[in-house]
């Protein structure tokens, strides 16, 4: 008996030590200020989970979340929500940038036959996991990038990854507390430990711009490939304006509303990175003061993160900077690529989507436009420019897909070439549609939202550039990680624009009309069907209005 | 069609009705018209403002305005500014502007435009306009507002705007850290008036400059390379000299865009210490903003504590009895009406309109105002920028909470005080009824000729016919009877040539294509005009009365030029009842975009028109005497000379003292003055009144002066 039980309790040793072994959790949050106003915190939240077969037995990955990977045959994932505009002419670039809304890309494994059914199913099943409105994404707006999207995990070479992919966004989703509650509840802490303890709905919802995702991949394992591992990264991106909290200097407790409470007992590595690059030029200190500084030199700029490691031992941490003068008027060095993206035009007939480029770098990029017009706002080809020109030679390659109404959105990339220190405008015209009269969203007036194009570049210099190498999990992985090139995938701002509308009260006022007449209609019709006619004999005594009436009768006649 | 082509109608009851009573019914119509137009002042004739969209929630916000230090601060360095650096420059202080709004950590641009004078000797002006773009917190720059303010200059014979500026950066100041916007901000300082306003609309909403014209360019901006009509290769000896007249303000670009803007404030405030705020909203063309936008206006001017007008109709004086208010309400809305037949905005909001922005400007005024002493002006307690910013905090957080862009409530209205308004329904009876005058002339005239016409036929017929055709129409179905109809005209045209549709047709074609031409004439004219070193407008004004004497002379020889024989009376009636109908027409349309101008349009011409019929030979002293008034009141109503006489008379009201020698000239250079502003506005803004005077109403007046100077054949 001694020795079964033992045994028993060996055995959960071990399953516990190996399931320890095969998942492993990391938090990490890095905070950039954004000079002048602004400062960045990203949270986040990885999982790798080694055996990707059995999702049925989970320790720390969410099992909701890889039972649905696993039986959609995902291979890769990613799923953000958005609220505001990530300003990259005065931001720079952030880790993962995101579409204003709800944005939903996927590969499927080469297995799937019907991408488009599972696709469907996908994005309704994260519908449910996610309180988001993503049932609503359908064939007529989603489409299959060419050039703009690439996998960003391992995938098996000689595979037709661009057929397998699917890529939808919401722009009109709003993003607020429902979808951030179930988020939280895929960490492996949740809400009660932690860096997600910080997630207090109440202060991170009135950022400038926050953004949470969800990024599902198959990483290597080991350097050769062999074996593959499930990385789930939760993200939060938020920005916060010193003028909206009322002061330069920030601390854990102004920016979340709280302290942060110790790391995760679960994770393996509780890490806090701080950009103090601007430190030099704009002075302040760090309270506490960090537990290391590095230096990290990547495509020619230098950046220093001031490094805390968190222990999980529950004691409330208050991070902080304080600026030592206030007198400081700090000036944002502008990133290489920025862009604009604008409505032409006015009135109910044309209009045109104008994309502006601007390329600051000595040399030149290659980047991939995608613009994705719905279908009601159809693009044609034919009045493409670029820089005004019909024929450019900055294009280097081309897709269009034209639209079907009701069915298809328009889809066109562009591979161009932006010469150094030069702005490229990207022209293309549309005729308003008429929707048919249910097609209307609520407030109808309120105009349509254009989403964002998809800019995809491989940036020669790691000037603002913030984002991991493609083969990183956590920031440790940015140090000195200088490559030829960048890549980067920029969401441009959206667009809304005003369709032709009709008088939506008109209806309201055919229904009082009609109940008008059905009201006096109703009143003869009922006196018939309920009152009797009599025959009243000639010569009976009338009564003194009756003789007034019979009067007036008289004259009329 | 039945009643028309009815052969018997000749001798139908209405028929005979119509030709007995159409004088006075006619009469009666015009006199309809101007007593519902009077009436309209009236309480029970007009409605009380309301608020249609529920969303704007006017007033319902705490107000938190504390800028008032900060603007009085912003107020007194701007003026020490301009004093100091730009006392005799004509130019805005672009580095404050831009270092005071990046301070305010807003994100500044400066926009350049440059207009191409189009006519004259190619002057070009500059400009730069400064704005400032407070990003809401939490949106994606989908939607916009703007507050802005014209740059005066200290040297300007104009009201300064220098409070309204500091009040905007105070504004800007409080309003940068507050979470609640949904809707960027835009805070917009223009230069040179109206022009930096257009120039940054177009640029805002990406118009080229190589898209020719601004009426061309409304659709045409997404065609470049359409090739344009090249003039020179046609007469290539004349030099077509700034041939490119067509780009005549050149946009410019912006670096700093938001989304699509929803509405926009326009502030003039000279000094802080106002009494009064004038809401002005006529926009270009007599476009206004929308009801609801207007109303919100003067009811948180209410609840801000700050008196508030609209022309003649003061917040803080109420009429006695009703006769003062209907009095009251009628100027009001006469003043609206007169200010907005030449379509010239009367301040920058009315530029936003022609983009679908609802806008308006508020105009600070003191006792003693340029505009016009308001009665009992003095005893108002004065306002400060504390009650301003609030009343500007008001609105645009009102603005704020609107969902939805502005759709409901009216577009097309008349204001009779600042609470009370008239609607297109109840305002558009009295022009209905003057192109019904017109229709019922026309009607008449047809029926005449038609009935003539069959006599004519009855005459040369055998007997045996006519009851055929009788005999037929009756027991066909109406649209056989369009044949029948057909058949003793052109039977009548075989025999004596009285009726030739494709003779008048050219005629009438020939009048319109002339007037087309002289809508494109003033750049010729002052091209000619600077070849003598003439200013051009002065080359434009005598040029367009030269062209407008030569066809007054010639125009009534032109439908024998293009027929052989002399012009018959049915001819001539038909050309007169075209005429009609098109001058209902187009009153009628123009009315149903800027009533005032279709209004004046019918209550000018309708007289004449009712009066005008085609001359027959011979007559007794009495109806030559009757003929030599009709062409009188002809030449007088010529667009060109109504507009110098009338500003002749203006100047006779403004100068009662000086001869009658001085009033000429000063009204005729008052209407040289116009006239060059109505074509450069043509030009530049896109302001119709140039070209419907000269394109529609010029060829109307042809074809009535050659009605009444061609005599013809009794029929």
């Amino acid at each position: 008996m001694e020795a079964i039980r033992k045994l028993f309790f060996c055995s959960i040793l071990i399953t516990v030590f190996r399931c320890v072994y095969c998942d492993d959790f990391k938090e990490e949050i890095f905070l950039k200020p954004l000079p002048p106003t602004h400062l960045y915190g990203y949270f986040q939240f990885v999982t790798l989970v080694n055996s990707e077969t059995s999702s049925f037995h989970s320790h720390l990955a969410p099992r909701s979340l890889t039972e649905v990977i696993s039986r959609f045959q995902v291979e890769e994932l990613h799923l953000t929500l958005t609220e505001g505009q990530w300003r990259h002419h005065q931001w720079g670039y952030p880790v993962l940038d995101a579409a204003p809304g709800a944005e939903l890309y996927a590969w499927f494994s080469p297995d799937v036959l019907d991408v488009d059914t599972q696709w469907k199913k996908l994005s309704s099943t994260l519908s449910g996991l996610f309180c988001a409105s993503l049932n609503f994404i359908d064939n007529f707006n989603t489409v299959t990038p060419q050039m703009a999207l690439w996998p960003m995990g391992a995938v098996k070479s000689g595979q037709n990854v661009t057929s397998q992919l699917r890529y939808a966004s919401l722009p009109r989703e709003i993003v607020c507390t429902e979808n951030l509650t179930p988020w939280k509840k895929l960490l492996p802490c949740e809400s009660s430990r932690g860096f997600s303890s910080l997630l207090n709905s109440r202060m991170i919802h009135n950022t400038n711009y926050h953004s949470i995702g969800v990024h599902v991949r198959k990483i290597c394992k080991s350097n050769d490939c062999s074996e593959t591992q499930l990385e789930i990264k939760q993200t939060v991106a938020l920005v916060y304006d010193y003028d909206i909290i009322n002061s330069n200097d920030w601390s854990f407790r102004k920016l979340f509303g709280q302290g942060l409470p110790g790391a995760c007992p679960l994770s393996s590595e509780s890490k806090i990175y701080i950009d103090v690059t601007s430190n030099d030029t704009q002075a302040y200190t760090l309270t506490p003061p960090p537990d290391s500084v590095i230096v990290s030199q990547r495509g020619g700029s230098d950046t220093k993160l001031a490094v805390y490691n968190i222990k999980a031992d529950g004691q409330m941490i208050n991070i902080g900077a304080k600026h030592n003068s206030k007198r400081d008027l700090p000036v944002s060095v502008p990133p290489p690529l920025h862009f604009n993206r604008y409505i032409l035009g006015y009135g109910k007939e044309f209009g045109g989507i104008v994309t502006e480029l601007t390329n600051n770098c000595w040399t030149s990029i290659n980047v991939v436009v995608l613009e994705n017009a719905p279908w009601w706002l159809p693009i044609q080809l034919s009045s493409l420019r670029v820089n005004g020109e019909a024929e450019s030679s900055l294009v280097l390659s081309q897709y269009y897909s034209p639209g079907r109404s009701r069915q298809k959105p328009y889809h066109l990339e562009l591979l161009i070439k932006l010469p150094p220190r030069s702005t490229t405008t990207v022209t293309i015209d549309f005729e308003f549609v008429f929707l048919k009269w249910q097609e209307y969203p609520p407030d109808a007036n309120h105009g349509f939202y254009v989403g964002s194009a998809l800019i995809s570049a491989n940036l020669p210099t790691a000037r603002n550039y913030t984002s991991l190498p493609i083969g990183g999990t956590t920031f440790d992985s940015i140090v000195n990680a200088s490559k030829q090139w960048y890549p980067i995938v920029f969401r441009t701002n959206g667009a809304m624009v005003s369709l032709p509308t009709p008088d939506f009260s008109m209806p309201y006022n055919v229904i009082c009309l009609a109940c008008t007449v059905v009201a006096l209609a109703f009143g003869p019709l009922h006196n018939i069907c309920t009152k009797e006619l009599v025959l009243k004999p000639l010569g009976t005594p009338v009564s003194l209005t009756q003789k007034l009436f019979n009067l007036f009768k008289k004259k009329k006649d | 069609m039945g009643l028309l082509s009815d052969p018997e109608y000749g001798s139908v009851k209405w028929v005979r009705v119509l030709k007995r009573v159409h004088g006075p019914l006619c009469f009666l119509c015009y006199l309809g018209a101007l007593v519902w137009f009077f009436m309209l002042g009236n309480k029970e004739f007009n409605n009380e403002t309301y608020f249609s969209e529920n969303a704007l929630l006017p007033g319902l916000v705490t107000n938190e305005f504390n800028g008032e230090h900060s603007a009085k601060q912003f107020y007194n360095e701007f003026m020490q500014e301009l004093e100091d650096k730009y006392n005799d420059v004509e130019e805005i202080p672009v580095p404050w502007l831009v270092g005071k709004m990046s301070q305010l950590h807003l994100e500044v641009y400066t926009h350049n435009f440059t207009l191409n004078y189009p006519l004259g000797q190619g002057q070009v002006y500059k400009g730069t306009n400064v704005y400032g773009i407070l990003r809401a917190p939490r949106t994606s720059s989908l939607e916009a507002l703007v507050v802005s303010a014209p740059f005066r200059a200290l040297e300007s014979h104009q009201k300064g705007t220098g409070a309204g500026i500091a009040l905007m950066l105070a504004f800007a100041k409080f309003a940068r850290p507050q979470k609640y916007w949904a809707k960027d901000i835009i805070f917009l300082i223009t230069e040179h008036e109206q022009l930096g306003m257009q120039a940054w609309l177009e640029a805002y909403h990406g118009l080229h400059n190589d898209a020719e014209t601004f009426h061309t360019s409304l659709g045409s901006f997404w065609k470049p390379g359409i090739p344009s009509l090249d003039l020179s290769s046609f007469m290539p000896g004349f030099e077509w000299a700034g041939g490119d007249y067509k780009k005549c303000l050149d946009p410019g670009t912006l670096k700093g865009r938001s989304g699509s803007i929803q509405a926009a404030i326009n502030l003039e405030f000279d000094t802080p210490k106002i009494k009064y705020i004038e809401v002005k909203i006529e926009g270009l063309n007599g476009q206004l903003p929308n009801l609801d936008l207007v109303n919100l206006v003067h009811k948180l001017c209410v609840k801000s504590g700050i008196h508030h007008s609209f022309r003649n109709s003061y917040s803080w004086i109420r009429g006695r009895n009703k006769m003062d208010d209907w009095m009251n309400g009628f100027w009001t809305m006469f003043d609206m009406v007169v200010s907005q037949i030449d379509g010239v905005p009367d301040g920058n909001h009315g530029l936003f309109h022609r983009f679908g922005i609802e806008a308006v400007t508020l105009e600070g005024r003191g006792p003693a105002d340029a505009a016009g002493p308001a009665p009992r002006a003095h005893s108002l307690s004065t306002a400060n920028f504390y009650r301003l910013g609030v009343a500007l905090e008001a609105i645009l957080r009102s603005l704020n909470n609107l969902l939805e862009r502005f759709h409901q409530s009216y577009f097309f209205y008349l204001l009779a005080a600042t609470n009370r308004f008239i609607s297109i329904g109840q305002y558009m009876p009295s022009l209905c009824l003057l192109c019904v005058a017109m229709l019922i002339r026309a009607l008449s005239l047809w029926v005449s000729i038609q009935q003539d016409g069959d006599e004519e036929t009855d005459k040369q017929d055998t007997k045996t016919k006519s009851p055929k055709i009788d005999k037929d129409s009756d027991s066909e179905v109406p649209g056989d009877e369009k044949v029948e109809e057909v058949k003793p005209r052109r039977k009548s045209v075989k025999d004596d040539s009285s009726m030739s549709v494709v003779n008048i047709g050219a005629n009438y074609l020939l009048v319109h294509l002339i007037g087309y031409a002289v809508m494109n004439s003033p750049i010729i004219l002052s091209q000619i005009g600077a070849r003598y070193n003439k200013p051009s407008e002065v080359s434009v004004y005598y040029g367009l009365i030269a062209v407008s004497i030569v066809l007054t002379i010639v125009t009534p020889f032109l439908p024998r030029v293009l027929r052989k024989g002399r012009i018959t009376y049915e001819e001539l009636s038909l050309v007169n009842i075209l005429l009609l109908i098109e001058l209902s027409t187009v009153c009628l349309s123009v009315g149903m975009q800027n009533f005032p101008l279709g209004l004046a349009i019918a209550v000018v011409y309708t007289p004449l028109a009712l009066m005008c019929s085609v001359v027959v030979k011979g007559g007794g002293k009495g109806r030559a005497l009757y003929l030599f008034f009709r062409r009188v009141l002809c030449l007088l109503v010529h667009p060109l000379l109504a507009v110098s006489l009338c500003m002749i008379l203006f100047s006779r009201v403004l100068f009662p003292e000086e001869g009658i020698l001085d009033m000429i000239s000063r009204g005729s250079d008052a209407a040289m003055q116009a006239t060059m502003f109505s074509i450069v506005d043509s030009m530049i803004y896109g302001n119709w009144l140039f070209n419907l005077t000269t394109a529609v109403i010029l060829p109307i007046w042809i074809l009535f002066w050659q009605i009444l100077t061609i005599k013809v054949e009794a029929p």
